[in-house]
């Protein structure tokens, strides 16, 4: 058995009170109930200055209700958000240095776009002049400046989101949060926008807090990802760790495909025992010939998936999913099925993570 | 087929001025030439009483009838909860109660004997009597014209998104800066209809003014009728009726133009 | 406000503990309902009251006795049964002769884009921006020339003419809410035009159908000036009658007759507010 070396460059565990000083954003305690359910238990977040964070959970894990406590538009019943070093709870979101992009853009349909964007400085009693070369500025940023005097309902959905960025960025804001900020785009655009928010969020290095419940958008853009379940962050730490190492059983599930079997990992066969093994598709490799470690097993199902097939197979000891490139399987056809690596958790925590025997 | 009924409504009024000269059947005074009877009404002083007191009326009611129901919706959209409930209640109960009754009931609330002068009597102090001067008309045509308009209005500021509001607070705006800049421009439709179905309905009135009013100078609703059976003069009638008319297209004009803009903003969406 | 460490208070819009200016706030929204409480309630309780007062003396709030003898009065009176008669007859025959004018046009004007199809609509609520009394009074000269005056044919296209704006628009609406693709996915399931009109498209937009009713039935129940114009003396319908009651009877008699009048509207919007408050009346009131 090998322990991998997490890939983080800091401990990957939940980042504890105090852990960061300063800068960026620095939650403690968070906690809110609401209609006698829990919601936020206890959550503490620290985000480093110019680092983009994911929240990443499914649909009711409170990753919503925690920006919003950020933002200002709910106040937790106790716990510290700090910006740069400031405390903020106490202050109503129009009094915050946070701005956000919220889900479906909360464009004003009866102001253009320059006004829309316009309108924050006009609220800090800017000169019209200055207004006006800044959000020429800001648009010129997310290359809109042609629909400076178009209404919000006449751009495309893929514009719209970029005239809620320039919004939100022209505020220059010390935290900006992205509120589901791709949800509403189409697959296509939704790779190159969020590439466009990354680049842009670089460039001008602002802290910022995204909440997403698509795992791909978060592992390609953030530089860490918080997975939060049932209202606690269950795991913070960088994309890669979060998919080589994950801490618990509900981040291996969440995150990426997994085989989920009861049992223990011995010689590479499995046998009965009280632990939950965790293998990826792509851990369970086909070979056409007998094996040292691989098991025979039968194709039951072939399903293609592009560029490579999702390929289920009968174990004598277990069903398992395996990822194979190259050839096409068919159903019923004979293979061997080595198992090159597994997690072991018990009582939902990752206690071991193996390699196969060799 | 509707359009039929409508048609006989409309030409009906407009073959009416043509008519009335022709078939001015009932009629000692005869009036010949077309403008004629608008030039007697409009050098008649008491019409030109009238017209400036169904003016004030209106004004004054609609701009009232407008506050409240602003102010009761914008509560019940930023505050919620039982008060504002309460509140958008009370303004709806109006509805429930046939204009004659509201009128009659009104008079006699304000009334030499009402409630308000009562109540005031108690502590030795004189209150006006408010019965049949145009203050109760205010008060009537308020008192009845609310219900649409808190309808109308609640309606329109409830359907403006809780996002577009948080993302005025995000960009800085306190709740007045929100109000004025975002929840009433996006509600300006319905705001729009809502006032124009106001003024149009206390323009023409004919109940409470008839009721709650004093007998000259009244509004021209209760004045047509009265030249159109008590003085017998149809014409003076139709007169006022197109006089009252052309203001409510007025005020309808703008009503269409708001339709208009909010069929344009939707078919670009 | 203040900082949030250790606070437990509940939600919904609590959590701020009360400072002078929410005192002052919450004192302000008070007073504005007790304004508004006296100003829509106070004249009909003044008006309920009166309905079972025997003498009352100026400036008592109260009467001098209580009595139940005006209900009497007005239940005896030949005159006055004959108007709840009229009212009864004339109300629902409205709404019936509306429905079958105006329910088709609203259709119409809900799903098919015909040439002309806004200037209608535009032209409909000409008619109603058309002062009611103004309205009448040409129609009474019209009704003379077609010997209309004093019959039921005539009440009834006065009262029809009141209730179109809300028989077409709130319908209309209501049919236009109804999403195509429900219809179509009973096309799809083998039912005809016909059938998907009565299964599909009609119960969707019953609610809305339901609240024009009712605005319609209560508009020709409250119906006075053109009833009175166009009916009286021959046709005295409640409201009608409500104007010769003021003059000639006690007001505690009137009082009685408003407390009938007003039971049919009390009862039928109690049973349609739902419907009503929510958002049907204002939905139809945008011509799409």
């Amino acid at each position: 058995m090998t322990i991998h070396e997490p890939l983080t460059e800091q401990p990957a565990s939940t980042t504890g009170p105090g852990a960061e000083a300063g800068g960026g954003l620095n939650i403690r305690g968070l906690h809110k109930i609401l209609g006698g359910r829990t919601i936020i238990d206890n959550l503490d977040l620290a985000v480093n200055e110019g680092e983009l964070v994911s929240l990443l959970g499914p649909s009711g894990c409170g990753k919503t209700t925690t920006l919003r406590m950020i933002a200002g538009f709910l106040e937790p019943d106790s716990g510290s958000i700090e910006v740069e070093g400031q405390e903020v709870s106490h202050l109503g979101a129009e009094n915050r240095p946070s701005a956000m992009v919220f889900q479906n853009y909360a464009l004003w349909p009866h102001m253009t776009v320059a006004r829309n964007i316009g309108f924050p400085l006009k609220l800090r009693k800017m000169s019209k002049v200055e207004i006006k070369d800044r959000v020429e500025a800001v648009l010129e940023l997310v290359s809109l400046l042609h629909h400076k005097d178009s209404k919000p309902a006449r751009i495309s959905g893929g514009e719209q989101q970029r005239v809620a960025l320039a919004r939100a960025l022209v505020q220059e804001p010390k935290l900006l949060l992205l509120d589901e900020p791709l949800s509403n785009l189409d697959a296509k655009l939704r790779v190159k926008v969020r590439e466009d928010i990354r680049k842009i969020q670089q460039e001008l290095g602002i802290t910022t807090v995204i909440v997403t419940h698509d795992q791909e958008e978060a592992m390609s853009m953030s530089d860490r990802i918080a997975v939060m379940n049932a209202g606690r962050i269950e795991q913070y730490s960088t994309p890669a760790a979060l998919y080589a190492r994950p801490e618990t059983e509900f981040v291996a599930t969440f995150i990426g495909s997994m085989n989920r079997v009861e049992g223990s990992l011995n010689n590479g066969l499995i046998t009965a025992g009280p632990d939950i093994l965790g293998i990826r598709p792509e851990d369970v490799i086909l070979h056409d010939v007998p094996f040292d470690g691989a098991i025979p097993a039968t194709v039951e199902r072939v399903v293609p998936r592009g560029h490579f097939q999702e390929v289920y197979l009968h174990r004598p000891d277990a069903r398992l999913r395996s990822f194979v490139t190259g050839e096409f399987m068919e159903p019923g056809q004979q293979t061997f099925a080595e198992i090159r690596k597994a997690m072991t958790f018990r009582d939902g925590r990752l206690v071991a993570e193996a390699g196969a025997a060799r | 087929m509707l359009a039929f009924g409508f048609s006989i409504g409309l030409t009906g009024g407009l073959n009416h001025t043509i008519a009335t000269i022709a078939q001015n059947v009932h009629e000692a005074d005869a009036w010949w030439g077309t403008l004629a009877a608008y030039q007697e009404m409009f050098t008649n002083k008491r019409f030109l009483g009238d017209l400036v007191v169904t003016v004030i009326v209106t004004l004054v009611s609609t701009l009232t009838v407008l506050f409240l129901a602003l102010g009761i919706g914008l509560y019940l959209k930023l505050k919620g909860g039982r008060m504002a409930r309460l509140l958008s209640g009370l303004a709806i109960v109006p509805l429930f109660i046939p204009v004659v009754i509201a009128s009659w009931a009104i008079l006699t609330f304000y009334s030499g004997t009402g409630f308000l002068r009562s109540a005031f009597a108690l502590f030795g102090l004189d209150f006006p009597v408010w019965a049949f001067t145009m203050v109760t008309v205010i008060i009537g045509s308020v008192w009845t014209s609310l219900p649409f308009a808190v309808l109308m209005i609640s309606s329109g500021l409830q359907s403006v998104p809780k996002a577009m509001i948080e993302a005025a607070r995000d960009a800085g705006a306190g709740s007045l800066r929100t109000i004025v800049s975002v929840i009433v421009p996006m509600a300006a439709v319905p705001i729009i209809i809502a006032t124009t179905f106001t003024a149009i309905g206390i323009v023409g009135s004919f109940t409470v003014p008839y009721f709650t009013g004093p007998n000259s100078p009244n509004m021209l609703g209760v004045d047509m009728s009265n030249y159109f059976s008590s003085f017998n003069q149809p014409q003076q009638s139709a007169v006022m009726a197109f006089t009252v008319f052309l203001i409510a297209s007025g005020i309808a004009a703008l009503y269409v133009w708001a339709n208009f803009r909010s069929a344009k903003e939707q078919g670009k969406a | 406000m203040v900082t949030t460490t250790s606070r437990t208070r509940p939600a919904a819009g609590a959590g701020r503990p009360l400072s002078p200016g929410s005192i002052v706030q919450s004192a302000l929204v008070a007073l504005f309902v007790v304004f508004m409480v006296v100003f829509i309630l106070g004249p009909l309780l003044w008006l309920g009251v009166r309905a079972f007062a025997g003498t009352w003396t100026f400036p008592n709030l109260l009467p001098d006795d209580w009595t139940l003898r005006w209900w009497q009065v007005v239940i005896s009176d030949h005159a006055l049964g004959v108007a709840v008669q009229n009212s009864l007859f004339f109300a629902p025959l409205t709404v019936l002769v509306s429905a079958i004018i105006c329910l088709p046009a609203a259709y119409a004007f809900a799903r098919f884009d015909f040439p002309g199809r806004r200037f209608f609509l535009i032209s409909l609520f000409a008619t109603n921006a058309f002062p009611k009394m103004g309205l009448f009074v040409t129609l009474a000269a019209l009704f003379y020339a077609l010997n209309l005056m004093n019959s039921v044919l005539g009440i009834l296209v006065v009262h029809v003419l009141g209730t179109v704006v809300f028989m077409t628009w709130i319908p209309a609406a209501a049919f236009s809410a109804v999403p195509r693709n429900l219809e179509e996915a009973a096309r799809d399931a083998g039912a005809s035009k016909l059938r998907v009109f009565a299964s599909v498209t009609l119960p969707m937009a019953l609610p809305g159908i339901i609240v024009a009713a009712v605005m319609s039935f209560l508009a020709s129940f409250d119906e006075a000036q053109g009833t009175y114009l166009v009916g009286a003396p021959d046709f005295m319908t409640m409201p009608t009658q409500m104007y010769s009651l003021v003059l000639n009877y006690p007001t505690q008699v009137a009082a009685v007759f408003s407390i009938l009048l007003a039971i049919p509207s009390v009862a039928l919007m109690l049973a349609a507010h739902k419907h009503i408050l929510g958002g049907q009346l204002a939905e139809g009131f945008q011509i799409k």
